[in-house]
């Protein structure tokens, strides 16, 4: 058996399961984002629900639309925060930041954890080695009511990572080469594993963005096997934690097993509007950048920040260009004001907002007009995803963004031009 | 469950963004709000020009990206039959169970039926017939617990049953 799947047993109180087969788990963990627990806790009373199942495996969190900018989101915020004392819920962040970047940072997530959340990047927290999943708010308002919900046991491909980065490349540009080679349903409804040698250096800050970034291939979690690093995370994070690890078996637990070499992987850029076409920075020509969009849970760690700040310090953001930066948790914010790295980044030019999605859920500071290019180090340049329609993102790491930033136009991080 | 109607053809990798635009999200939904939204990421004209018992047939991984609901809700409230597609996004596919809306998945079906031909699915039987072209083909089985959830309505029903079955067995 996969790893995955002795998760998925263990929380279905089951010796063993099978690849493809049904069956009813109870998860550790839930997170609700202010969408999620406003609709989730409508339909739960709808549902005939009163009382939540468990109020102590819920985890609520306001990273969307928080604060607040339109009066619905202010009422039923109050209201959201009315139910969980009502509930006895007490694990509450608001403005605290991203729910996938506070779960790894403050323990919610752990290897051999089962977490739901009502949001599709639910996945980034199988990087500690734990299955992680997005559901829609009936499902989580279904469990809820029940304390349980019904999951299917997936195949999972394992990608393993060799060889050396190049220069200004990231783990991001790893994820935009696997949408480039394999296409946006590189794995539809599977498991995606990420292993080898490359993958045993990287800091749980990098494989967060791999795993991150699944959601975006059709996968239904991550997963990295926890070792020494994983190992570390944790007792800093969260040292009262009690975790248990599963293990793979066998190669034969793998649908497919996939050798990728990042030797050969130039900075890459996936263009408007979703992640089937990729190009390497000097394939795309000359594009003018209107906004760099720098945060969010695939790219608003601390680790992001000093990439960034090291590009940018001294230096001035391109005059035609702005810069919007939301720090992935408070935590990130306060370790980057400490290292003076925000600093930098006002000082060049860029906006800093409240820890939290910014732009990228939709109705937050940064909104970008008709026919403006943006360069974001989010995971997704759906059409109309940064605000109109007739805008243009392009995702790319960090370090491609800063550099952007800077120029003014989209460049290497590799080669990044005084300005 | 048999259904019969005329099809709406989307193309390849249609994310949930498109289907309903973040920039309609409310905290609650007035009745007719969500489907006055659907797919205007796409066709602003499409909630006018759509009626109900229409078939909406997408490329492959159609409904991939974000969770959102209001994709898969927003067509059953628009009375859309069934949603076809030779894959569907995992989240989409999820959510179209949980709230009653027939999804069937195909190889190739993008490829077998153009925009406003009539499509016919049984889907106790699985057979899907496009009846301009005279093209049919089985369906894969759905998952029991998926055909249930469906016929009963969705995971509100099903829900609101189990519920009512642990009240009565403390009763």
């Amino acid at each position: 058996m996969h790893a995955i799947a002795k998760i998925i047993a263990r929380h279905a109180d089951r010796q063993g399961v099978e690849v493809g087969e049904i069956v009813n788990v109870v998860p550790d963990f839930v997170m609700l984002n202010d969408r999620g627990a406003a609709r989730a806790s409508d339909l739960l009373r709808k549902m005939g629900g009163e009382k939540v199942f468990d109020p102590d495996r819920i985890v609520v969190v306001f990273d969307h639309h928080y604060p607040p900018i339109r009066q619905q989101d202010s009422v039923s915020q109050k209201k959201t925060r009315e139910w969980i004392k009502e509930q006895g819920i007490a694990k509450f962040h608001a403005g605290e930041g991203i729910g996938h970047v506070i779960f790894p940072e403050k323990g919610y997530a752990f290897p051999g954890a089962l977490i739901f959340g009502t949001d599709s990047h639910t996945v980034t927290n199988s990087a500690l080695g734990c299955v992680a999943t997005g559901m829609g708010h009936s499902d989580i308002a279904s469990y809820l009511a029940i304390g349980y919900n019904w999951l299917k046991v997936p195949e999972v491909i394992r990608f393993d990572l060799h060889g050396d980065f190049r220069p200004g490349v990231y783990a991001k540009d790893i994820a935009l080469r696997i949408a480039q080679l394999y296409g946006e349903d590189a794995a539809p409804y599977l498991g995606v594993e990420f292993a080898g040698p490359l993958v045993a250096r990287m800091p749980v800050s990098e494989r967060l963005v791999l795993c991150n970034m699944v959601i975006d291939f059709g996968a239904k979690t991550g997963y990295i096997q926890p070792d020494e690093t994983t190992a570390r995370w944790m007792a800093q994070r969260a040292p009262d934690r009690r975790w248990m690890p599963e293990t793979t078996d066998s190669d034969s637990d793998y649908g497919r097993i996939i050798d990728l070499d990042v030797s050969a992987i130039e900075p890459l850029v996936a263009v408007p509007h979703d992640l089937s076409t990729v190009r390497s920075d000097a394939d795309l020509g000359d594009v003018r950048i209107d906004e760099a969009i720098f945060g969010t849970c695939t790219g608003g760690r601390i680790d992001d920040f000093r990439v960034a700040a090291a590009l940018m310090k001294g230096r001035k953001l391109a005059p035609h260009t702005r810069m919007m930066v939301n720090p992935g948790s408070r935590e990130t914010y306060v370790q980057a004001m400490h290292e003076g790295l925000i600093d930098i980044m006002v000082e060049a030019g860029a906006t800093i907002g409240v820890p939290g999605c910014g732009p990228c859920s939709g109705c937050h500071q940064g909104m970008l007009a008709p026919a403006e290019n943006a360069i974001t180090n989010a995971s997704r340049n759906f059409r109309g995803r940064f605000g109109s329609p007739d805008a243009n993102a392009y995702v790319a790491s960090s370090a491609t963004v800063a550099a952007s930033a800077i120029a003014g136009r989209i460049v290497s991080p590799a080669e990044p031009p005084a300005h | 469950v048999y259904i019969k109607g005329k099809a709406w053809t989307f193309g390849r990798n249609v994310n949930t963004d498109l289907i309903f635009p973040k920039m309609w999200f409310r905290p609650t939904y007035e009745s007719g709000e969500m489907a006055s939204h659907l797919m205007v990421g796409i066709d602003e004209e499409f909630p006018r020009r759509v009626s109900r018992g229409d078939v909406i047939v997408g490329g492959q991984n159609f409904g991939c990206g974000s969770s959102r609901e209001e994709a898969a809700a927003a067509m059953k409230e628009a009375g859309i039959a069934a949603v076809v597609a030779p894959t569907f996004g995992r989240l989409f596919t999820r959510n179209a169970i949980n709230v009653g809306l027939p999804i069937v998945t195909s190889p190739r079906i993008d490829e077998e039926i153009a925009q406003g031909d009539v499509i016919e699915i049984d889907l106790v039987q699985g057979v899907l017939r496009n009846l301009r072209s005279g093209y049919a083909v089985r369906l894969p089985p759905m998952a029991p617990e998926s055909l249930r959830l469906i016929e009963d309505g969705g995971i509100a029903a099903y829900t609101r049953r189990v519920l009512e079955e642990r009240r009565r067995a403390k009763a």
